[in-house]
């Protein structure tokens, strides 16, 4: 036991001394995360407002102008130019100058002072599919307000009988700082693990590992363990920033926080310690990372798009990404208040990846020297 | 005769380059096996539309009116139709476990109000915990209470006056395969040159075999077009696969031309392999390019639009969208693919593409050579 530690410790020594030799990649390491928090929590916004609308207004009445108000005033909409005519539509939507078009017919004034149903029309353009979905939902509760004789104020705000919980001005940083987090862990800690092994293969220098009394489970924990390290400090480096710069509240337990955020550290480490083993080359390791840690990530683990709207044998899929249980966490914890009573189900989860992977690593490193 | 050296060297360095490429079964089942996975996923899975929220009931009137503003409730597809719990409590309960993403309460003498055109005291209550659910929940929520006479203002009953009738232009049934594949191959692209072109000049580096080129007659210059070449190749076979799986599997238009297509993507190639060249300069381990093309990767992902629209992001971000060549290539994609856009209506972009190409990999000839003297 004594010798096992002595050599895990060697390997582990002789890798911090690469890290640290390489410092330039350190700095990438820890700055990446970092930037990519801020460019995520402050630029990208999925509030979406400020659309750019073109409006055709036939009518000219005060009614067709009222409508008009209506829908720039809540600030969803902004009216980009007037076309004179409905045939202008097209081309200014082609063009991509305007992703709206709002069309008040002739009679809309006259029908609505006799009492009489009035339709307008709004032309969104499809090809930004996120815009389009959103700007008809918004323009369809403007006008339904509009109707219902209610003022302009609450064009989009829930009327006093809607409480929306744990985020009561639904801000979108609230969930994109969450998802980021489990993104940039993904991402980083995964491709960090990615070189390590590939490398040595690349360079010649495994085979001198080899001729060591180093056993493979030394090797693969003597990687981890500093790798673990500066995932941790990358962990702690976004879950303080994260909170701290966007006013993220942590309402629940930090225990259950650091359990479930450690073990899926170790479920990504694995994953890179995977590709880099499976793959000859750093590049092929890279992408293997990337299409295995970072993509199933990105679009499955329910951050971007609900799951619940995918397709069946997409949500079987969705089961197997580790990401997907860490934001439940994340959101559990930071949002909810929840702790393990309510979390016990993703905190197995994690521990079962986080063993599960690394077993695979170690095991897959084992048959290759065979 | 310089010239027909010039040529021979360069399709030397192509030839060298392909065979390595080759060489590694594994790197050309990345090149093939990622785009057409990642396709598929964004395809099938991508269903931004918000529907289907899980949504508790408590119906605590329990009358035939209560039965069918719930039955109305859930008429659309917006909601759907979860458990039912005797008290609100512990609807509450299951919005915090995470069971359940909104709930419908409807309070003891819902009916005798309603018939009194009072305003009756219905409540729905949402997680928000996802920002986007949310407010498409809470818009969809507030609309249907606001037809049903319930917390308007007292003693207005809504006439069904004004009306709007939405079209959706190019993509009618909002197909996410639709639009998402002008992104989806410009990250993918992206990817193949950027990041393979960063890490493989690194790796000559490290490798040494980078000064053994050197040696030899062939000019720095020549060196890389010879490398760039087999990618902006490989880019453009990307670019067909792609646009055939979409045409075929996902119905994705063609409307546009090929022509502008093919300009667009040669013009976008040259600004990514530029990127890569660049970053392969300024780091000195396959480690650093790599990390080095990441960090490049994901901001201009996020600020191409590919993901969330440039009209909502905060106003003084939006100018650096202009740098990137990725917002431009998923502009002339989306105009030529689905909206039929010619070279005229997409000559912005095209002449923005062909500055940030052409500067870019000029920049980054200039400082490679400049490195290796």
């Amino acid at each position: 036991m004594n010798r096992f530690l002595r050599r895990t410790w060697a390997v582990a020594h002789k890798e911090v001394l690469h890290i640290l030799r390489d410092a330039r990649a350190v700095y990438l390491a820890l700055g990446l995360p970092v930037v990519m928090l801020m460019l995520f929590g402050y630029g990208i916004s999925q509030d979406i407002d400020h659309v750019p609308m073109a409006v055709v207004d036939q009518d000219r009445t005060p009614a067709s102008r009222r409508l008009c108000q209506a829908l720039v005033a809540g600030s969803d909409f902004v009216r980009e130019v007037d076309l004179a005519s409905p045939d202008d539509a097209e081309a200014a939507l082609r063009s991509g100058r305007v992703k709206a078009v709002l069309i008040v017919p002739l009679d809309y004034g006259r029908a609505l002072a006799r009492g009489l149903p009035a339709q307008a029309q709004i032309l969104v353009d499809g090809s930004d599919g996120t815009t389009a979905t959103i700007a008809m939902g918004d323009a369809a509760g403007i006008v339904t307000a509009l109707s219902a004789a209610r003022a302009v104020r609450s064009s989009l705000n829930a009327g006093p009988r809607i409480r929306v919980r744990f985020n009561p001005a639904m801000r979108s940083a609230y969930n994109m700082v969450s998802g980021v987090i489990v993104l940039i862990l993904a991402m980083v800690a995964s491709l960090l693990t990615a070189l390590t092994i590939s490398r040595e293969w690349e360079r010649g220098t495994m085979e001198q590992l080899f001729a060591t009394p180093v056993s493979r489970l030394e090797i693969v924990m003597g990687k981890l363990i500093p790798y673990t390290g500066l995932g941790f400090v990358q962990t702690l480096l976004v879950l303080t920033l994260g909170s701290y710069l966007f006013d993220i509240p942590i309402r629940g337990s930090l225990g259950t926080l650091f359990v479930c955020s450690m073990l899926f550290l170790l479920a990504m480490l694995g994953t890179g310690l995977i590709a880099s083993i499976v793959a000859k080359s750093q590049l092929v390791a890279v992408q293997f990372a990337l299409m295995v840690a970072y993509m199933p990530v990105a679009m499955l683990s329910g951050f971007m798009f609900p799951i619940e709207n995918m397709p069946l044998w997409l949500q079987g899929i969705a089961h197997a990404v580790p990401g997907r249980y860490y934001l439940t966490t994340l959101r559990g914890v930071l949002l909810k208040g929840n702790g393990f009573a309510r979390l016990g189900e993703e905190t197995m989860a994690l521990a079962i990846f986080a063993v599960g992977l690394l077993a695979v690593a170690v095991w897959r490193f084992r048959r290759r020297l065979a | 005769m310089s010239v027909v050296l010039a040529l021979q060297s360069l399709f030397n360095v192509m030839k060298k380059e392909m065979r390595q490429t080759v060489r590694d079964r594994r790197m050309l089942g990345m090149l093939i096996v990622s785009p057409v996975l990642m396709l598929v996923i964004f395809g099938y899975a991508i269903d931004l539309d918000v529907d289907r929220i899980p949504t508790v009931i408590c119906d605590q009137d329990g009358t035939p009116a209560s039965r069918d503003l719930t039955q109305a409730f859930f008429a659309d597809r917006t909601f759907r139709r979860g458990k039912v719990f005797l008290d609100p409590s512990s609807a509450q309960d299951a919005l915090e476990a995470g069971d359940a993403a909104a709930a419908l309460i409807i309070p003891r003498g819902f009916a005798r109000r309603a018939a009194r055109a009072d305003d009756p005291e219905v409540q729905v209550v949402i997680d928000g915990t996802d920002a986007t659910r949310a407010q498409v929940a809470s818009a969809a929520a507030s609309q249907f209470l606001l037809l049903h006479g319930i917390g308007g203002e007292p003693g207005v009953r809504p006439a069904a006056a004004i009306s709007l009738a939405p079209r959706v232009m190019y993509n009618q049934r909002l197909k996410s395969a639709i639009y998402m594949l002008p992104g989806v191959l410009a990250t993918l692209l992206m990817n193949v040159t950027a990041i393979v072109m960063a890490m493989g000049l690194s790796r000559e580096r490290e490798t040494g075999t980078l000064e053994q080129i050197l040696v030899t007659p062939i000019r720095p210059a020549v060196f890389l077009a010879g490398k760039c070449l087999p990618y902006i190749l490989f880019g453009l076979v990307d670019v067909l696969a792609v646009l055939l799986l979409g045409n075929l599997v996902f119905d994705v238009p063609f409307r546009g031309s090929f022509g502008v297509i093919a300009l667009g993507a040669f013009l976008y190639l040259f600004s990514t392999l530029g990127i890569g060249i660049l970053i392969a300069t300024v780091s000195s381990s396959q480690q650093q390019a790599m990390l080095g093309a990441v960090a490049f990767m994901l901001p201009a992902m996020l600020l191409s639009g590919f993901m969330s629209p440039i009209s909502s992001m905060p106003a003084w971000l939006r100018p650096f969208t202009m740098l990137m060549p990725m917002r431009h290539f998923i502009e002339i994609m989306r105009g030529c693919l689905l909206k039929g856009a010619g070279i005229a209506d997409l000559a912005p972009q095209m002449i923005a593409l062909a500055v940030l190409g052409i500067g870019i990999l000029g920049i980054s000839i200039v400082l490679f050579r400049r490195r290796l003297s």
